[in-house]
């Protein structure tokens, strides 16, 4: 861990509720067009393909019918203590930014995949492949998120775009940028999820819902135990799904 | 003067620290990798002014309102419109991917014609010709197929069929088939819709509605609407099914039951609403009552399903003693279910009192036909397409002369594929009107694409299981990208060279005629400030403002109204429940239990290349498709996780990998459907196994409706 814990008087953080999840993979399919990650004709080989959200089968391990699932979406967790960003050697991802959002600069990122190993939660995406879109297809590039080449290590950022957007739009109608109405700035996947299991905010605004949603009894982070910080919350009434989240061993 | 030692060692050091200190090696790393980046055939992202129009998707069946964002008048990205009653701004993966499809490598981009094995273009005018020609010489034996059961294209496909002589107007099975024809068998008027917005207590006996069953984005925001993140829901899920699948992962509680026992487990239900004192004037219900009560007590059930006498006394209790119970019956991969299981689960909602009532079953009436001599949904809808096309096949039935296929794609969407396949080859002129080359266009005579969604005018009204009337708008939001026309414009135009009256001269007119008939229905509203679940509670429904329907439309709002048929004769269709609804023994044989997701795309679209990614390693690897069983019926069947099978039933092989899996019922394999494409682009084809394929169609007792949906398999 880097061991430098920095604050921002916002800090974006996403809740996502568990019990609600369907795991229909809506969110991962909002996520790549939005950010214009590329269609991969052999997406089955999770260890190339490229996905910034993604949904995960979690199983209470028994056998059935006292077998039970839960679907976790997982976008990068936007850590604290950043473990990607001490491992870093040419400073390509970085915590400076505003709003606690780990930042990636894609053309200061020379591919050596540090940050992929130290990344606990597999949120980064190394791009093995030139990024080819089918032809004609390319006309439906999103111009918010430029085109990563192949080489280059990408992930979530919390649709950042979006947020510079929801400032500008403050901006025109006189209101305080740094201060946006919850729901002005959200992502893509906390849009589009059909069944509202995702939330999001500026977890230190009391006027946000998320402010609340974090302080939830059944509220969680993955591998807390790290002391990665992260800023995304999970939630869930099942106290299997609670101790997964935190890899919690049988004998615990 | 010479270098000393000291001298040098002190160059050397001073040119190292020099070089530590020095930006320059540092900047050309970052110059190096940033040109390193900078390769040709890296996408530049589109510039240009961005706005936002709303449309409504029609690939998925949900039906959802969307909100497109353009680029210097690009569409770009699909969001769900946050206004739209059936959408409440999400979004399924496929409804997500409309964009996309517009450059799909599967398109078909101009009209052709079959030559021999392979296809040659045409223009659309000797299209028209060589159309005009066959369907003029095989007039009276002229079928049609449809696979979208909301637009008002079928009004003008049917018409069209009728007036040259109709061999069959047919829907595609789903949910919507077999549901129309349990109304029928009741005597009910109109087509069932569920209320989950204001039901509290809710039992899913199979239906996966929270993916593809239905509206279904519209119900899982509904679901999730009254279930406050962390906090105690304010309502209730029980699902009923063979495995534990998208929808039950999220309920409170699952029950496992095979797809073939849901009626069972209705009637097992019912017992126990009977004997709490449970009643209904409704016709039928002595006989009803007898049957209940003659075989399917605590233990009969039990006996049959392996559903505890306690579980259903418990589901039993919740139901009765809820204050807004619904009970919502349909299949676990969205078709092949019949007619008598969604019977005896509508008959629970009548003995709870639940038809036409807040957070119940609401009965919804048809909304009007504008396109003279079309047949109604409700007539449409009653067809039996794999009937038909398996008397076909064995000569029961006359093949007809012509076919025309509409959003439809039967070799690979229907059971028993390899018969309907044979029975296709059986009628001698076939056309196709699909975007994409599927199976069956890839089977026709003449394939004549259909623009697409974001190209053309088109309508989705009313889709199976939505709780209200609605009716929400389609629109071009870009010219066709390839040589492509609106399906319904080509009908029309194919009309007037046969010299038949259809009243419109194009596709938009009829659009902007429905529009105009709903202004005149007493009840409709736009759904803006008020929504309709909120008028079903007892809001007042809003006056329709200012009489401009169509500018609502087009900005994205949905019409709608709380409807309720007129109910004269419905009853409980007891005699069909006697005869198709047995507690007899559990199945011994290994039993198929598919389950469908959106993501996987559907029979017309293929799997929607951006999807594919969404697709886990425990479904598809590689290019093989993974079966579910749990570790009991591995054991039995002698299968161990990883292995290689061969899955056989309708006369079919399919491979397939084994995933253990323990959220499947013992003696089940269940199955992924939306694979196995033999068409399509490389983002479909050769993608795993078809498993529907295997599924053998057996003829319903009572009802005589199509049903497989619980079809024997044989693993090796």
């Amino acid at each position: 861990m880097s061991g430098q814990k920095k604050e921002f008087p916002i800090t974006w953080g996403m809740v996502i509720d568990i019990d609600k999840c369907t795991g229909c993979g809506a969110c991962m399919a909002s996520c790549q067009t939005e950010n214009n990650v590329e269609p991969q004709r052999e997406a089955s080989n999770k260890l190339r393909a490229t996905s910034w959200m993604l949904v995960y089968e979690l199983t209470n391990d028994k056998a059935f019918p006292n077998h039970d699932i839960a679907y976790l979406p997982r976008p990068c967790q936007q850590c604290g203590n950043p473990p990607c960003v001490s491992v870093c050697p040419v400073i390509a991802t970085d915590k400076n930014e505003d709003g606690g959002i780990v930042s990636q600069v894609y053309p200061r990122c020379i591919g050596c995949r540090y940050c992929v190993a130290a990344c606990p939660y597999h949120v980064r995406y190394f791009g093995w492949y030139d990024p080819i879109w089918p032809e004609g297809m390319e006309k439906t590039l999103s111009p918010m998120t430029s085109v990563r080449p192949r080489g280059v290590v990408e992930k979530c950022t919390f649709c950042h775009h979006r947020w510079t957007q929801a400032k500008d739009a403050a901006r025109v109608a006189g209101k305080d940028p740094d201060n946006l109405d919850d729901g002005a700035y959200v992502t893509s996947c906390v849009q589009n999820c059909p069944s509202g299991a995702l939330a999001f905010g500026d977890i230190k605004n009391p006027k946000h819902k998320v402010h609340e949603l974090v302080k939830s009894p059944y509220a969680f982070r993955l591998l807390e135990r790290l002391g990665t910080d992260t800023q995304v919350y999970y939630i869930s009434r099942r106290e299997w799904v609670r101790k997964l989240g935190d890899n919690y061993l049988k004998s615990e | 003067m010479g270098l000393d030692r000291r001298a040098f060692l002190g160059l050397v050091a001073g040119g190292t620290v020099g070089a530590m200190f020095t930006p320059i090696p540092w900047k050309l790393i970052d110059d190096a990798s940033i040109w390193t980046q900078n390769w040709p055939w890296i996408p530049r992202v589109p510039k240009g002014q961005v706005d936002y129009v709303a449309t409504t998707s029609k690939l998925c069946p949900a039906g959802e309102g969307l909100k497109i964002m353009r680029v210097a008048g690009n569409p770009i990205l699909a969001g769900g419109n946050p206004s739209h009653p059936l959408s409440c701004g999400g979004v399924s993966a496929l409804a997500r991917s409309e964009v996309y499809m517009l450059y799909s490598p599967a398109r078909i981009k101009s009209p052709m014609k079959r030559n021999g094995k392979t296809f040659a273009p045409i223009t659309w005018e000797q299209a028209l010709v060589e159309m005009a020609e066959k369907l003029g010489a095989a007039k009276g034996a002229v079928a049609s197929i449809s696979g979208d059961n909301t637009g008002t294209i079928n009004e003008v496909l049917t018409a069209l069929t009728a007036k040259l002589g109709s061999a069959g107007s047919f829907m595609m099975p789903s949910e919507a088939t077999t549901a129309a024809k349990a109304m029928k068998l009741m005597g009910a008027q109109g087509q069932a819709g569920y209320d989950f917005e204001n039901a509290d207590t809710v039992l899913v006996l199979g239906a996966d509605i929270f993916e593809t069953w239905g509206t279904s984005s519209r119900n899982r925001k509904a679901f999730g609407a009254n279930r406050p993140a962390g906090a105690k829901p304010a309502n209730t899920y029980v699902y009923v099914g063979p495995s534990r699948n998208n929808t039950a992962a999220v309920c409170d509680q699952w029950v496992p039951a095979a797809a073939a026992d849901l009626g069972v487990v209705a009637l097992g239900i019912a017992w126990h609403l009977l004997k709490a004192g449970a009643t209904s004037n409704a016709p039928g219900f002595d006989t009803f009552k007898a049957v209940v009560n003659g075989g399917f007590g605590p233990e009969d059930v039990k006996r049959a399903t392996g559903v505890a006498p306690e579980t259903l006394a418990a589901i039993a209790k919740a139901l009765a003693s809820a204050k807004a119970p619904l009970v919502v019956t349909g299949s676990p991969f969205g078709q092949g279910l019949g007619a008598a299981p969604v019977i005896a689960g509508m008959s629970l909602n009548m003995l709870l009192g639940r038809i036409n009532k807040p957070g119940g079953v609401y009965m919804l009436p048809e909304l009007p036909s504008v396109v003279p001599g079309a047949l109604t949904r409700a007539a449409m809808l009653d067809g039996d397409l794999p009937a038909f096309l398996k008397g076909v096949e064995s000569g029961k039935t006359p093949a007809p002369k012509a076919l025309l296929i509409y959003d439809a794609n039967p070799a690979y969407g229907l059971p028993e594929a390899a018969t309907m396949a044979k029975a296709l080859e059986k009628i001698p002129f076939k056309v196709s009107f699909s975007s994409f080359m599927d199976e069956t266009a890839a089977l026709c005579d003449l394939v004549l694409p259909n623009s697409l969604p974001l190209e053309r005018y088109d309508d989705v009204a009313t889709p199976y299981g939505s709780g209200f009337c609605v009716y929400s708008l389609v629109r071009p939001i870009q010219k066709p990208i390839c040589d492509t026309k609106t399906t319904g414009d080509v009908l029309l135009g194919l009309a007037r060279k046969l010299s038949i009256d259809l009243k419109f001269d194009n596709f938009q007119q009829v659009i902007k005629e429905k529009v105009a008939s709903l202004a005149k229905v007493s009840g409709g509203f736009v759904a803006k400030d008020v929504m309709p679940w909120q008028v079903a509670a007892g809001k007042p429904a809003p006056a329709l403002v200012g009489g401009d329907l169509w500018k609502a439309l087009e900005a994205g709002y949905a019409w709608t109204m709380v409807g309720q048929a007129a109910q004269t004769a419905m009853g409980f269709a007891a005699e069909v429940v006697a005869k198709a609804v047995k507690a007899g023994k559990p199945a011994t044989a290994t039993v198929l239990a598919p389950y469908a997701q959106l993501r996987t795309g559907t029979p017309v679209t293929g799997m929607p290349c951006q999807d594919l990614t969404t697709v886990p390693d425990t479904e598809l690897l590689g290019d093989t498709t993974f079966i579910r069983v749990n570790s009991e019926t591995a054991k039995t069947l002698g299968l161990k996780k990883g292995q290689m099978v061969k899955l056989s039933g309708a006369g079919v092989d399919c491979q397939a990998k084994v995933h253990i899996f323990e959220s499947v019922m013992p003696g089940m394999v269940s199955a992924p459907l939306g694979f196995g494409h033999t068409a399509f682009d490389y983002y479909s084809q050769g993608k795993g196994a078809n498993y529907l394929s295997l599924a053998a169609v057996v003829e319903e007792p009572g009802s005589g409706l199509s049903m497989w949906i619980a079809p024997e398999v044989k693993i090796a």
